[in-house]
């Protein structure tokens, strides 16, 4: 009984713990804007040669894509692309994972998550007078 | 038993929350902690920000509570004025008064171009310059993104959701005030470009070197403001003092003939040239590198450090034919052109266009010296071509090198009567304005009339030029202009004279002359060696 409660205890405070944090993140879509174009973009374009520029979907597609974490078509997961294991194998090759080495994964993540819905079909764009 | 249970299950729920808070504020503590290594200041603290605003001016109003000279600062900036006297040609410059060949001209159409000003309200020229709470503070400091200036607002943000362009059913949605309020910053790539990256209509449509790319590009892209390298803003090479940003087009300065600006120095100035960091001897190292030393003063580092302009992937406009607007498709309503890039190459309301990409640039002699045609000014055809902005330069004023251009080409509608220049009223939903109802003549008119003008009510069309010079999208020196491309005939600088460029030049008695130099030295050593022969036999 008093090794479950313990348990209990520790689980909801690492909930509670995790949730204060995630609310206290506050995303930088700067920074996921250069993990994007240059991990992500990069290896669409080498791999694919297709454009996955954040406009080809909507601000809820990206949300729903971001949500279901199936990257090539449910193959493996899409976390695992923004993860410290992923960024360690290419950053001798690949300056944005050097640089961003030591971020925490569910920081880049919602880095990540901010520029694309920022740059979806739906969000904000760059004015222009035309 | 019993009676002990509610107290355990109390100081368990008390641990947990005690562990939770704990766990919680460890993390965020975190990140206010991680936050505090970019600025000392959380706006977000700030009770004056801790308000819903209803419009720019409030916002405005509240940050010049602490920021109390902020906003006479910014009233002093060609930013703010859109006017700047050049002391040396005593002519009126500025945004309000040049004329291009891209969108033409300001005045008229300030609801529109205004969306660029660092201000709220620019509807018309009743505009109060002197008004603090109308300078735009989040447009320069804003650090979200979502912070924008649509055309036709005369400056403002949209304070709701607003259809863009109307008919669309494309919608803008309404600035959010409070969180861009409260998460100001320092300026950025994005902030200057937000207009700068934008000029002339478009993404990259103006300058040539500067577009959207540049917000976050890689080291091939621009060496400098790499973001996963030295990631310059802006900001570090225009460092800015008192609101007032260095580096002028009007009045720029095409050879900087001082050192390497060193912090602590009493002069602390630093203007937006390369050798104001990297000096006259920029080369380190002897042979190679010293004869490239030997070119900082007759070239420009521009000229060799940036081969190619509109490199990021996004398109300049080459030329601009006014001529050829107002056709409509076969619907009878205006229509778009574009090519098998997608780019828009023909628009009823403006004509006809080229792109480019990679482009080389064109070389001239500058010296800094920047005269325009204005409006009023007679036009000069006589060489087929009215400058817009003619460049100072030559190859003997000892102020001059040699610097790249993007030259744009224009056509674009004059009074053939007074043979001047004029500024159409193009944007607007009045029954004058040439994108809504395509009439030249009324257009003008109107435009003219604003800029209290004279115009006969004739129209024809004129082939102008602008010239801008290049400066950034700054390549690695592995990508730098290699000698043989200017050392050669039909070369980049094949166009430069008043310069012996070897490679490119065979001038007759230099030639001559070498040749006998090198005759002689091969007949002293005959004679010589002969001599020597002819006396050890003897």
């Amino acid at each position: 009984m008093k090794t479950r409660q313990l348990l209990l205890t520790a689980l909801a405070a690492g909930l509670l713990g995790a949730s204060f944090g995630a609310a206290a993140y506050d995303a930088d879509w700067k920074r996921g804007r250069i993990y994007y174009r240059s991990v992500c973009t990069a290896c669409h374009a080498a791999q694919t040669g297709g454009s996955i520029a954040p406009s080809t979907m909507t601000m809820a597609q990206w949300e729903s894509y971001l949500k279901a974490d199936k990257h090539a078509a449910g193959k493996d997961s899409l976390r695992r692309y923004v993860g410290k294991d992923y960024r360690a194998g290419i950053r001798s090759q690949n300056k944005a994972a050097d640089k961003f080495a030591d971020v925490p994964d569910a920081e880049l993540l919602e880095d990540v998550k901010a520029f694309v819905i920022k740059g979806a079909k739906d969000g904000d764009a760059p004015a222009s007078c035309s | 038993m019993k009676t002990n249970r509610p107290n355990r299950l109390a100081r368990y729920w008390r641990a947990t929350l005690l562990a939770a808070a704990l766990a919680g504020g460890a993390l965020a503590g975190s990140a206010a902690l991680a936050a505090t290594t970019a600025s000392t200041a959380d706006h977000a603290k700030f009770k004056e920000l801790q308000q819903s605003f209803a419009s720019g001016p409030e916002v405005t109003k509240a940050c010049l509570i602490c920021h109390t000279e902020a906003a006479q600062q910014v009233h002093q900036t060609k930013h703010w004025s859109w006017e700047f006297l050049n002391p040396a040609t005593d002519q009126t410059l500025g945004k309000k008064n040049v004329i291009n060949n891209f969108c033409i001209s300001v005045p008229s159409n300030y609801p529109f171009c205004t969306s660029c000003h660092v201000g709220y309200g620019w509807k018309d020229a009743s505009f109060d310059f002197t008004a603090e709470e109308n300078v735009d503070c989040l447009v320069c400091h804003d650090t979200t993104g979502s912070y924008r200036k649509l055309p036709g607002l005369a400056g403002h943000p949209p304070y709701q959701d607003t259809e863009i362009p109307p008919g669309s059913g494309k919608f803008a949605k309404a600035v959010d005030l409070t969180k861009v309020a409260q998460k100001v910053g320092r300026t950025s790539r994005d902030t200057c470009g937000a207009c700068h990256f934008f000029g002339g209509g478009g993404d990259g449509v103006k300058h040539g070197d500067m577009d959207s790319s540049l917000a976050a590009p890689d080291r091939e892209l621009d060496v400098h403001m790499d973001a996963t390298g030295l990631d310059f803003t802006c900001g570090t090479c225009h460092r800015t003092s008192s609101h007032d940003v260095p580096g002028s087009r009007y009045t720029p300065v095409a050879r900087d003939t001082e050192g390497a600006h060193i912090p602590g120095r009493e002069d602390d100035s630093l203007p937006a040239t390369c050798p104001a960091c990297h000096g006259q001897a920029p080369h380190r190292g002897g042979g190679h590198a010293a004869k490239l030393n030997d070119h900082t003063d007759v070239v420009a580092c521009q000229t060799c450090h940036i081969p190619q302009i509109a490199r990021g992937g996004v398109a300049t406009k080459m030329s601009w034919d006014w001529s050829t607007a107002g056709q409509m498709g076969p619907d009878g309503k205006p229509m778009l052109k574009k090519d098998e890039a997608g780019r828009v190459i023909y628009d009823s309301k403006k004509g006809d266009f080229v792109l480019g990409e990679n482009v080389v640039p064109e070389y001239r002699w500058f010296n800094g010296e920047v005269t325009y045609t204005l409006l009023g000014d007679t036009v000069d055809n006589r060489e087929g071509v009215t400058r817009i902005n003619r460049l100072g330069g030559s190859a003997t004023d000892g102020k001059s090198l040699i610097w790249p251009m993007k030259v744009f080409v224009g056509v674009q509608p004059y009074d053939p009567v007074n043979r001047t220049l004029v500024t159409p009223h193009t944007a607007g939903n009045d029954d004058t304005a040439y994108w809504k109802n395509f009439g030249w003549e009324r257009a003008i008119k109107t435009g003219m009339q604003v800029s209290g003008a004279a115009f006969s009510g004739q129209v024809d069309f004129v082939r102008t030029e602008m010239s801008w010079p290049i400066t950034h999208m700054v390549a690695p020196k592995e990508n730098a202009v290699r000698c043989g491309e200017c050392h050669m005939q039909g070369g980049r600088l094949e166009a430069i004279g008043g310069v012996y460029i070897p490679g490119r030049d065979a001038n007759p008695l230099i030639d001559l002359f070498g040749w006998l130099m090198a005759g002689g030295a091969l007949l002293g050593a005959l004679v010589h060696g002969g001599l020597r022969i002819v006396r050890r036999n003897g």
